[in-house]
């Protein structure tokens, strides 16, 4: 793993982090193979990594380095080849659900025969909290979410942007401590998906969630992210993990003119710019 | 919007005023008029009625117009046009019901499990290659003359039909509505009430239109073959004597019992899957 220059880890980060914050996901030698008409090709080889308590770390690559499968792999959506995956203290095993985790995918899931406030109240409902106790809880992530007015509403009447706040808000209401996103703006045009990022900020930046974010986007990154880990082209092998020194809180406009913004955009920029070589090499 | 409404109600009433008047008197003008031998058959009262005396025939039928009294008359028949239609209506409806909840409930199971799909895939194509009709007889043999036989046979139409839709709908459901279900905690019994059933239900009820027609044939031919009462039985008289404006009128009740089996899924339809953009209240 090679350090991006003037990025050491033991630099002072802007989130509360202390030498002994908790780990709350740890992937070790994770690996994942596949069969594909017979013929086996490695997906993700080799990867080790860590996330502590309150950090907010992108899973950088370019398109097809197994970000996506890693991450599945970690949300116990799919079975790894070789490695071990912890959350807390516990394995990460394929159906067992960890309540402490919660999951935004990047395709539009929401239920389209329920309305706003019916997605997002899902998760309490079939908890079976009562009616009475879900309302209130359901109202202010609706206002959250900047939805208010549309509760009523069914997803096919939203645009996409408030079809992704509305998935967010099903996710978050369960007040996950940790957070698995898989690309959640990939689908997004530019300006809702800057719309978006301000709202995971305001969000983040209060509620401190332990956050690991599949985005193919570098802006995106260095936008969101405290930590950045940059995969390497198939297969997805660790290439480099630095930090991201923004200080917070972040704007997702204002966060573009810094220097640091700059400085790392061209740096990884160069780096990701070898593995589409070597891609198109192969 | 409205010029076109107009336009087209206009159609539709002149359509039927023209249909209602050469059945009335296309026979005798074409008979007056034509040379013998073009005569159109197909307008023959003898075969297709008039309307004036399908309209006789339905009052006398339906007691309206009988002597004794309307009372004394439906007591006197007991396969009067009312009874007649009341039993043919509450056999479709149970036929109906029975056929569609048994073909959701078998169409859920197998779409959910792999292996009993496989197991009983090749009987289940085997046995809905049988042309249900041909059952008729036996089923009758079995469950006699009465209305459990018309009941089965709508059972035998209707099943296949909402099963197999249920069983394509169950397995359409998105993997990842699932899969953020489950993330979201959903035992797997909850996925199945909150997402695969809602997510089935508009395959479901694209069967359950045609499937109330089809109870409908089930139970008119099963009182074709054998039966006590119902409109069926009514037609097969009629046929007995030659009375062609009393099977008209047993078709034309059996037109409205349809319309009005329909109407009553439509509105279900549209509750149930309002979230649908077709399905949407008209503002």
């Amino acid at each position: 793993m090679i350090a991006a220059p003037g990025q050491g880890r033991a630099l002072a980060r802007d989130e509360d982090q202390t030498a002994a914050a908790r780990t709350r996901i740890a992937v070790q030698g994770l690996a994942k193979r596949f069969n594909a008409s017979g013929r086996e090709f490695v997906a993700v080889d080799d990867v080790s990594f860590e996330v502590k308590q309150g950090e907010f770390v992108a899973l950088l690559g370019p398109s097809g380095c197994g970000k996506s499968t890693i991450l599945n792999m970690v949300a116990g959506l799919l079975p790894r080849s070789g490695g071990r995956i912890f959350i807390d203290d516990d394995t990460v095993e394929i159906g067992k659900v960890n309540p402490r985790v919660g999951y935004v995918f990047q395709r539009d899931t929401l239920f389209p025969w329920r309305t706003v406030e019916q997605n997002i109240g899902y998760g309490l409902e079939i908890a079976r909290l009562p009616k009475t106790a879900r309302a209130g809880r359901v109202a202010s992530a609706v206002e959250k979410a900047g939805l208010a007015g549309f509760a009523q509403s069914f997803p096919r009447m939203l645009s996409g942007g408030m079809r992704q706040r509305v998935a967010l808000m099903r996710t978050l209401i369960l007040e996950p401590e940790i957070l698995l996103m898989d690309e959640p703006f990939g689908a997004l045009d530019t300006h809702t998906k800057l719309e978006m990022h301000k709202t995971l900020l305001e969000i983040w930046e209060r509620e401190r969630q332990t956050v690991l974010f599949v985005t193919h986007d570098l802006g995106e990154a260095l936008t969101l992210a405290s930590r950045i880990i940059l995969l390497s082209a198939r297969p997805g092998r660790l290439k480099e993990d630095f930090d991201v020194a923004i200080p917070r809180p972040r704007d997702p406009v204002a966060v573009r003119e810094t220097a640091e913004f700059g400085r790392l955009y061209s740096h990884i920029w160069h780096s990701l710019g070898e593995e589409f070589r070597r891609t198109r090499a192969d | 919007m409205s010029n076109s409404r107009t336009a087209i109600l206009f159609w539709q009433l002149a359509i039927l005023a023209a249909v209602l008047v050469i059945w009335q008197w296309g026979f005798e003008w074409s008979k007056a008029l034509l040379p013998k031998g073009y005569v159109p058959k197909i307008l023959d009262p003898y075969f297709v009625a008039k309307p004036s005396l399908i309209w006789q025939s339905f009052l006398r039928l339906g007691c309206f117009a009988d002597a004794s009294g309307f009372a004394a008359c439906i007591k006197g028949n007991d396969n009067n046009l009312w009874l007649a239609t009341l039993v043919t209506l509450k056999n479709t409806w149970w036929g109906f019901l029975f056929g569609s909840a048994s073909g959701i409930a078998a169409g859920l199971i197998l779409g959910r499990s792999d292996f009993l799909a496989r197991v009983f895939g090749p009987y289940i194509v085997a046995l809905n290659s049988i042309p249900r009709i041909a059952l008729v007889p036996l089923v009758i043999l079995i469950f006699g003359l009465g209305d459990l036989s018309k009941i089965a046979t709508a059972w035998l139409v209707v099943f296949f039909v909402v099963f197999f839709n249920t069983f394509e709908g169950t397995r359409a459901v998105d993997r990842d509505q699932i899969a953020a279900a489950r993330l979201l905690g959903a035992s797997e019994f909850t996925v199945l009430r909150t997402v695969v059933i809602p997510s089935a239900l508009a395959w479901v009820f694209a069967s359950l239109l045609p499937a109330v027609s089809f109870a409908l044939i089930g139970v008119i031919v099963g009182e074709f073959i054998g039966a006590e009462r119902g409109l069926g039985k009514l037609i097969i008289e009629a046929e007995a004597r030659a009375n062609a404006s009393e099977m008209m009128v047993a078709i034309f009740v059996m037109m409205f019992v349809g319309i009005l089996l329909a109407i009553a899924v439509r509105s279900l339809q549209s509750y149930l899957l309002r979230w649908q953009p077709q399905f949407e209240p008209s503002v």
